[in-house]
């Protein structure tokens, strides 16, 4: 095998492992290591030269940036995240029409990548990436699953995003939960100052998904902080 | 030109059936002449009245009819005549050779012009995409645009975007169009060098046609607001180009500029494009059914659009009852209609927009009403409904859509009163904005009064006059006759 190949191979697998032990240190200095290595090969984008080793190198291309992506979910840094679905979408759109098989984590990158954008509350780009899925993306239950948050999201039937938590298609969809959790309740927020003349402390406990009255005083705490310094 | 249709429509022997063609070459010949004069004066008005005559002939333009045009224009034995001679069928050897041989006698053999080479590509790229012949026309126009790149002429460039606009539309008639897009990335740069305007403008729309077509919004988008922009030159272009700028900003979720740019967009097309004008219907329909407007019934009833239209009335109707079981219903039952329009996604969308009105016509009709009347009203079909139309009904308070309030409590909504609206500053608001939007119309009407270049320059003289009369005279019989088979 070529050399060069070997050697991001052999490099590849001490990164999984790293990643398996959860050291994150390590797993980042190994992957910016791969990352240099990577620029050495032509058949990558955007050159995508005919080379002999090609299919190989891009296979290996792509398992190293999706390894990256899942990464950085792990560390909760969403620009890393941006970076690395960024160089890993050719790999899915380009590459894949021509040669490459399909990969298994293919659905479950894409799911995360529109769930981080519903998170950010980039809904006009997360519409664009929708209509660049086919059909049978659509029916995926990754997919799906964020569609459905979108659209709940959108109606304004946040019990049924909070409930959906329960019902992650993978575990990596955690964090984006999480965030999300807290967004929603903002907007719960926001809405029921609005809508009630008056709401007893339990209902609003109930509503916004506290587990003690103390966690909800403390929320209302911080979300008058503003006002309260205004009125200063 | 009225004596030869009936000539034709003669059950005809073989002699008035080349006797017919003949005067086809003829015009084909005075087009010629016209489009040298053209280029020896560097007029380029000559020239788009050539194209605008050819498209004229469009319909009548026959192999062997172009082949003895070829003769014509290019000395046969020529390298531009062999290449563009090889895209012809050889169809009716004899009666070929029997025009062949009264042109090559009339007409000495002259050095041709670029212009009338270019002009030969595009009218044989013409006959053979009317003739379905698809992978010629690819190779043709191929050759075309890679003899296009070699000349840098003003007047060539009206006949060069009529060629982009074919070729692409031979690589798009084949599927191909993904190849072709690294090559209008580099014609576009070219004609930009160039300050060739006309060829910018069609080049432009052709990459935003390659983008969309394979639902690339967010690059077609990072190329349109970075490409200059400049006065319109052709009407139709700039139509094609508010459709497309239509479809990228209803994708990003900025409906109102949206709705501008394809109502535009289908009041500006000429009557004749109807295929055209249906699709920035369609689009327009569902733009304004997002934004919460209903539009109205005789938008469905116009002329020639009543079938296309069908899907989309039933669509309104159920968006404005309210009713979900009956969206759904819709949406299911005209599914291809839609995914084949490309608007799959947003009737999706629509679904939110459904409830909405439900809700509000709810809120209007009753003072009190517990929540769960109002989910089942809705039928909302999830887990747990009372809960779900709660929030949706809270949101609808927050964004402004009903005025009412929730009693938790006691699991009801309560409606407010609706108080008198003139006495608010509502009316005068709303005046304002219709006088802004009429003397902004009354702006660019002014604005849009365009003098010809180089007007204050020369005095006419009488023949120049003479010409430019009967220039108008056509313009205006052509406008009237409708007939006008601009692309």
């Amino acid at each position: 095998m070529d050399p060069k190949l070997a050697e991001v191979s052999q490099l590849f697998e001490r990164f999984k492992a790293a990643c398996a032990r959860e050291d994150v240190d390590t797993c980042c200095n190994v992957l910016s290591k791969l990352k240099v290595l990577l620029t050495g090969f032509s058949s990558l984008p955007p050159l995508f030269e005919d080379t002999p080793n090609a299919i190989h190198e891009l296979t290996l291309a792509r398992d190293i940036y999706e390894h990256a992506v899942l990464l950085s979910v792990k560390i909760g840094d969403q620009d890393a995240f941006e970076r690395d679905f960024f160089q890993l979408k050719p790999y899915y759109t380009d590459a894949s029409s021509s040669r490459l098989p399909p990969s298994s984590q293919e659905y479950m990158i894409l799911g995360l990548n529109l769930l981080r954008l519903l998170v950010q509350n980039r809904i006009a780009e997360f519409h664009t990436e929708l209509e660049l899925l086919s059909s049978t993306a659509l029916e995926n239950p990754c997919i799906k699953h964020a569609v459905e948050l979108e659209q709940s999201f959108m109606e304004g039937a946040y019990n049924r995003v909070l409930s959906a938590k329960q019902t992650v298609p993978c575990k990596t969809y955690d964090y984006f939960m999480d965030l999300l959790a807290k967004t929603v309740r903002d907007e719960i927020a926001g809405c029921s100052e609005k809508a009630y003349g008056y709401l007893s402390v339990s209902d609003a406990r109930q509503m916004l998904l506290f587990s003690s009255d103390n966690e909800l005083l403390q929320y209302i705490k911080e979300l008058l902080l503003p006002v309260l310094y205004e009125s200063l | 030109m009225t004596e030869d249709v009936e000539m034709k429509e003669l059950p005809a022997p073989s002699n008035s059936a080349t006797s017919s063609s003949p005067s086809t070459l003829n015009h084909l010949k005075e087009i010629a002449s016209l489009i040298e004069t053209g280029a020896y004066a560097r007029e380029v008005r000559r020239i788009v009245r050539a194209v605008r005559l050819t498209m004229a002939l469009r319909r009548k333009l026959k192999a062997q009819v172009l082949c003895a045009f070829l003769n014509f224009a290019l000395s046969p034995g020529s390298e531009p005549h062999n290449r563009l001679a090889a895209h012809l069928p050889k169809e009716d050897e004899h009666e070929m050779e029997f025009d062949t041989a009264t042109s090559v006698s009339q007409s000495p053999v002259k050095h041709p012009l670029p212009e009338l080479e270019i002009y030969c590509y595009l009218l044989v790229l013409i006959y053979l995409i009317d003739q379905k012949k698809y992978s010629e026309a690819k190779a043709c126009s191929s050759a075309s645009v890679a003899r296009l790149k070699n000349l840098n002429r003003r007047t060539v460039d009206v006949l060069a975007s009529r060629l982009y606009f074919y070729y692409s539309l031979s690589y798009e008639l084949t599927g191909d169009l993904a190849e072709i897009r690294g090559n209008l990335l580099a014609l576009h740069r070219i004609a930009t060098l160039r300050h060739d305007e006309l060829g910018q403008e069609t080049l432009l729309n052709l990459l935003l046609r390659n983008y969309l077509h394979y639902n690339l919004y967010d690059q077609a988008e990072k190329l349109r607001s970075k490409a200059p922009r400049f006065e319109a030159h052709s009407n139709q272009q700039f139509c094609r180009y508010l459709f497309y700028l239509g479809k990228i900003r209803t994708i990003q979720l900025e409906y109102t500029d949206a709705k501008e740019s394809l109502l535009q967009a289908a009041r500006k097309a000429p009557v004749a494009a109807l295929g055209f004008r249906v699709q920035c219907n369609k689009w327009a329909i569902i733009v304004r059914l997002l934004l919460g407007e209903i539009p109205e019934r005789t938008v469905f009833m116009q002329k020639g659009m009543e079938n296309a239209l069908r899907p989309y009335f039933e669509l309104t109707n159920a968006v404005r009852i309210g009713d979900l079981e009956l969206f759904k219903s819709v949406a299911e039952k005209f599914s291809t209609t839609f995914s084949s329009d490309r608007t799959h996604n947003l009737i999706v969308r629509l679904r939110h927009n459904v409830i909405r009105t439900g809700l509000r016509n709810i809120s209007i009709s009753y003072s009190r009403i517990s929540l769960a009347d109002v989910a089942k009203k809705l039928r909302l079909d999830t887990a747990n409904p009372v809960a779900d139309a709660e929030s949706i009904v809270a949101k609808a308070i927050r964004d402004g859509a009903i005025d009412a309030t929730i009693d938790h409590a006691n699991g009801w909504m309560v409606s407010k009163e609706t108080g008198d609206i003139y006495s608010t500053n509502e009316p005068q608001i709303a005046f304002n904005s219709r006088i802004a939007f009429c003397l902004n119309m009354h702006n660019d009407a002014v604005r849009a009064l365009r003098f010809p270049p180089n007007s204050h320059k020369e005095k006419e003289s009488a023949e120049k006059r003479r010409e430019r009369q009967q220039q108008e005279q056509e313009l205006a019989k052509h406008i009237a006759e409708e007939d006008d088979d601009e692309f």
